[in-house]
């Protein structure tokens, strides 16, 4: 507890004060609002004396208390400031390429930020629609895998329901189990994944229903269905009272009624289901799944704790049935504690828990801070270009600004009128950057992605957002500009004497800086690119180019399309496997005795390794008659070396607490997709009562033809069963297109980034070729040769670009490497070549800007530069 | 009243000034105000109406002795100059003219 006397009040209103009161009246007033402070404090929490304080600091920031920063209230009145805005709009429609430099860069950049923007948002508000959110708990546990205790989305299955009846301050609970089943309705069959749920579940979770009753669930025969999946099954009619036929498996089945059909689900969740059926279906199912048994899992239990304090109480109470669980299931799954993991964090969480039933969106966080980098980087970008292309051009101003002065305007005054005219300029930039992130940015990126961020133009956070960067970016860019111009003296203006914007060191800092970026975000892009060209020649271990599978109920399914495939003669070779990679897999434990190992597993016969052409390095593949080696394993190499063992073929490793031994050791494959590492991985023989899957092999070229023969079986063998099948290759769908995107992306950044820097360029040879016109007619006049002409142009920047790309370039290679090291785990060759290309291309630009203006020179009359009114 | 140049919440405020004598600082001359007032006062609007007070002449302050309570900062204790007290009287005799003049102007 603290007493009153420890509790300071803020620090910050104070520096603030400090800052912006005349320094005479400090003392007295900070001794003022400490003493308020340390009466309020008496009286009220700490928190609200803490705001009294800090909206008494506030009411200080008055004129007569400020300290003389230009005395800027008294010289600005509305008038005036009408005037800037007219004079901003006609200098913007005077030079309208500078207007467009100015404009396009900073549009592009503030269109970024509203990306970035959307995509935070939409990020950050997962699941935050649930009414409850803040009293609904996933119920986790952490169990020690692979050395380390990791934490685990699901649950005991008895669990859900001894909570309910052990804990008053437990108000729901809900059961949650996911399977896949084949729905029918009429001619319409397909394969689905069906939630089995407890009739809270729709209460628990608020998913606002279209048509129907929440209490619907209540019913044993009832089915709620997603929207996407009534319009799947019934168009746009109103499916209620409807019945769905639902195949559990070759035996079991039955009809459902619907009772209800959700509305559309709100875009940023991670939770949400197709089918809802009561959980009870579940044994009649699955008879071999007992709800009662310790150590069956469920998928995830959920429990409302009404009061936050309580969710403590409920789980140092946990102990009983983390015994419970333990007395019953193996000691690979000993469960260390139970932890309620609030719905309103989960997402954010996800990518701790394993298998839970929350999309894990790690990579949105991730990606959330590079963009808010890049956002950042554009932004310099965009106000750099500004900044120097108004220290460039106040000459052009020198007049109106000598007049402006020689009549009274202070220092202050002017500076207030270069930033009017800014705030001007970003605004329309801020426009044209809205339309940019709205009709590009976003739906470029949702088309990409193929999902919705649900952006809408109502946000009132938008517009504080929108509010804020517009008076941020206008005062980084115009506050040096402002400052620089409002220095000189009217006089010295006015007489000539004055030289503005010629070799302001500045600018030359900024453009180099600007390069470095260009130069950064160039290399990343290029190595991004062929990053994606090169990923897609990965191999990934196996053979998947000649390889077809499907997934089949049992194993007569298999029996029968296995006898019509044999006739085939384009089939070399045929494997039944109760997992497959790509699909299906396991994970499992090897205990050693320093610890246990977790290792993914996958069930397969003989002739997988032949079928899926799964080079073996040492050892043998099963033999053909499986069933007499059911205690032999094959491993991969990555497990030999996470093991350590110096001999594999032989050694004995224990699962569970039967020893199995080591017969072969395959080459490394890809069991996930390539941005995952290879894990350590075994085989084991799969009992052919549960096979799940059949692939096939066969003859290179003759794929569409078989693909098309398998289905053609397929569907006169199992008519009322959806065919779940395709090529091997397809198994990671996606992996290849996102892959492509990272580059797209980097692309897209490297666009903007190496146009802004180039526009700031030519603005800038562009300004000072036109300052130098008369220079150059004399030169000309003289008999100046064009070479002569080009190297007095061109030498400040040659210099200027050599000394930029000399630290940009190591810059980039670090900065693109280091990136591509952290996105990838396999990833190409590093190599220079990315840094190349992106030097060869900003000198390009370059040559390109100084060609255009040399030509200029050279075309001139120089009559006309030397030429005075 | 233009000539005085005195705002109807200065006027207020150099009154209390003038009664809270050695208590005359800002966070008392709150404190004497919103009693009187029954309203609540910013810190700012008392700081900024003694501080343009003390400008036009009408205050003059000297610092007092720092306490523990304010941080160990010292107060600033304002007074009242001969100038205030005269432009208190002028308004307070203009006032008391038009209160007598009422029954006159107003035509019950």
């Amino acid at each position: 507890m603290h007493t009153p006397e420890s509790i300071q009040p803020p620090r910050w209103p104070i520096t603030v004060l400090r800052f912006l009161l005349k320094k005479e009246y400090l003392e007295e007033i900070e001794g003022d609002l400490e003493e308020l402070f340390a009466d309020d404090i008496e009286q009220m929490s700490a928190f609200k004396a803490r705001m009294y304080f800090i909206w008494n600091a506030l009411t200080l920031v008055r004129p007569s208390l400020l300290r003389h920063i230009g005395s800027f209230h008294i010289q600005h009145h509305p008038a005036m400031f009408r005037n800037y805005f007219k004079i901003s709009f006609r200098s913007l429609m005077r030079q309208p390429f500078q207007s467009f430099i100015n404009i396009f860069g900073l549009s592009a950049a503030i269109g970024i930020c509203i990306f970035t923007y959307a995509f935070s948002r939409w990020t950050y508000s997962m699941d935050q629609f649930h009414t409850h959110k803040n009293e609904v708990y996933l119920t986790t546990f952490y169990a020690n895998r692979d050395g380390s205790d990791q934490q685990f989305g699901r649950s005991p299955a008895p669990l859900g329901a001894v909570l309910r009846k052990d804990f008053p301050q437990i108000k729901q609970t809900c059961r949650v189990e996911d399977r896949n089943v084949i729905i029918k309705y009429g001619d319409l069959v397909f394969n689905e994944r069906l939630r089995f749920v407890d009739p809270e579940f729709l209460e628990m979770l608020t998913f606002p229903l279209k048509w129907g009753q929440t209490n619907a669930l209540r019913d044993m025969n009832s089915i709620i269905l997603s929207e996407e999946m009534a319009v799947k099954y019934f168009g746009s009619e109103n499916p209620v009272g409807k019945t769905m036929l639902i195949k559990f498996d070759g035996e079991r089945s039955g009809l459902f009624t619907v009772g209800g059909v959700a509305e559309a689900f709100p875009k940023a969740r991670t939770i949400s289901f197709h089918f809802l059926v009561r959980f009870e279906n579940l044994q009649s199912a699955d008879p071999s799944y007992d709800v009662t048994d310790w150590k069956t899992m469920v998928q995830a239990t959920l429990v409302r704790i009404e009061h936050p304090e309580d969710v403590s109480i409920v789980q140092r109470n946990m102990a009983a049935y983390q015994n419970a669980h333990n007395a019953a299931a193996s000691r690979d799954w000993a469960i260390t504690s139970f932890v309620f993991e609030p719905l309103a964090t989960l997402h954010q969480r996800a990518h701790r828990i394993r298998d839970d039933i929350s999309r894990s969106t790690e990579d949105n966080y991730t990606t959330i801070y590079y963009l808010t980098a890049i956002t950042l980087l554009m932004l310099a970008l965009a106000c750099f270009n500004y900044i120097n292309i108004a220290i460039v051009s106040a000459a052009k101003r020198l007049k109106e600004i000598g007049i402006r002065k020689s009549i009274g305007a202070t220092r202050s005054v002017i500076s207030v009128q270069f930033l009017a005219e800014n705030l001007v300029i970003t605004l329309f930039a801020m426009i044209g950057g809205y339309i940019l992130a709205t009709h590009i940015f976003i739906p470029g990126f949702e088309y990409l992605w193929h999902f919705s961020m649900g952006f809408e133009f109502l946000d009132p956070k938008l517009w504080i957002f929108l509010a804020v960067v517009l008076v941020v970016t206008s005062i980084a860019s115009g506050i040096y500009p402002a400052l620089y111009i409002s220095r000189f003296h009217a006089a010295g203006i006015l007489k000539g004497s004055v030289r503005f914007g010629k070799n302001n060191p500045l600018t030359k800092v900024l453009l180099s800086i600007q390069l470095v970026l260009a130069c950064m975000f160039m290399t990343c892009a290029v190595d991004f690119t062929r990053n994606t060209d090169f990923l897609s020649n990965r191999s990934w271990g196996y053979e998947n180019r000649e390889v077809l599978y499907t997934a089949v109920p049992d194993r007569s399914a298999f029996e029968q399309l296995r006898s019509k495939l044999l006739q085939e003669p384009n089939v070399l070779s045929i494997s039944g496997s109760t997992h497959h990679l790509g699909k299906k897999h396991v994970t499992t434990l090897i205990q050693r005795p320093e610890r246990a190992y977790e290792v993914d597993q996958l069930f397969v016969d003989a002739h997988y390794f032949q079928t899926m052409g799964i080079p073996i390095s040492r050892g043998r593949y099963f033999p053909d008659e499986a069933q007499a080696d059911q205690r032999s394993i094959v491993i991969n190499e990555t497990m030999v070396k996470h093991l350590n063992l110096e001999n594999p073929i032989g050694h004995k490793l224990r699962i569970d607490s039967t020893e199995y031994s080591v017969i072969g050791v395959t080459q490394d494959i890809h069991v996930y997709d390539f941005s995952s590492a290879i894990r350590p991985t075994l085989f084991r023989v799969a009992s052919p009562d549960i096979t799940r899957f059949l692939s096939v092999k066969v003859r290179p070229g003759t794929q569409p033809e078989m693909y098309r023969i398998l289905k053609n079986h397929w569907s006169s063998l199992f008519p009322e069963i959806p065919f779940d099948g395709g090529y091997q290759e397809d198994v990671w769908g996606r992996y290849y297109e996102t892959i492509g995107i990272h580059g797209l992306v980097w692309r897209i950044f490297a666009f903007f980034a190496v146009a802004m820097a180039g526009l700031g360029l030519y603005g800038l040879i562009t300004y000072n070729v036109t300052g130098r016109i008369k220079e150059f007619s004399i030169r000309k006049v003289l008999g100046a040769e064009a070479f002569s002409i080009s190297a007095l142009l061109s030498r400040p920047y040659t210099l200027l670009y050599g000394a930029a790309l000399l630290v940009g370039m190591p810059l980039s290679y670090l900065f693109a490497t280091h990136l591509l090291v952290a996105s990838y785990p396999y990833h190409m060759p590093v190599s220079y070549t990315g840094v190349f290309i992106a030097a060869l291309a900003l000198v390009l630009v370059l040559a390109l800007s100084l060609l255009i203006q040399i030509h200029r020179i050279l075309k001139s009359n120089p009559v006309e530069g030397l030429r005075t009114e | 009243m233009k000539k005085t140049k005195l705002g109807e919440f200065e006027e207020l405020v150099l009154l209390t000034v003038i009664a809270l004598r050695k208590d005359a600082y800002g966070v008392e001359i709150k404190r004497e105000l919103e009693e009187r007032l029954n309203e609540t006062l910013s810190v700012g609007s008392i700081q900024s109406a003694l501080k343009r007070m003390e400008e036009k002449g009408y205050l003059t302050s000297v610092f007092g002795e720092p306490t523990q309570k304010r941080g160990g900062k010292r107060k600033r204790i304002y007074t009242a100059t001969p100038a205030a007290h005269r432009v208190l009287s002028e308004l307070k005799s203009i006032r008391a003219g038009l209160w007598n003049s009422m029954p006159r102007l107003v035509h019950t």
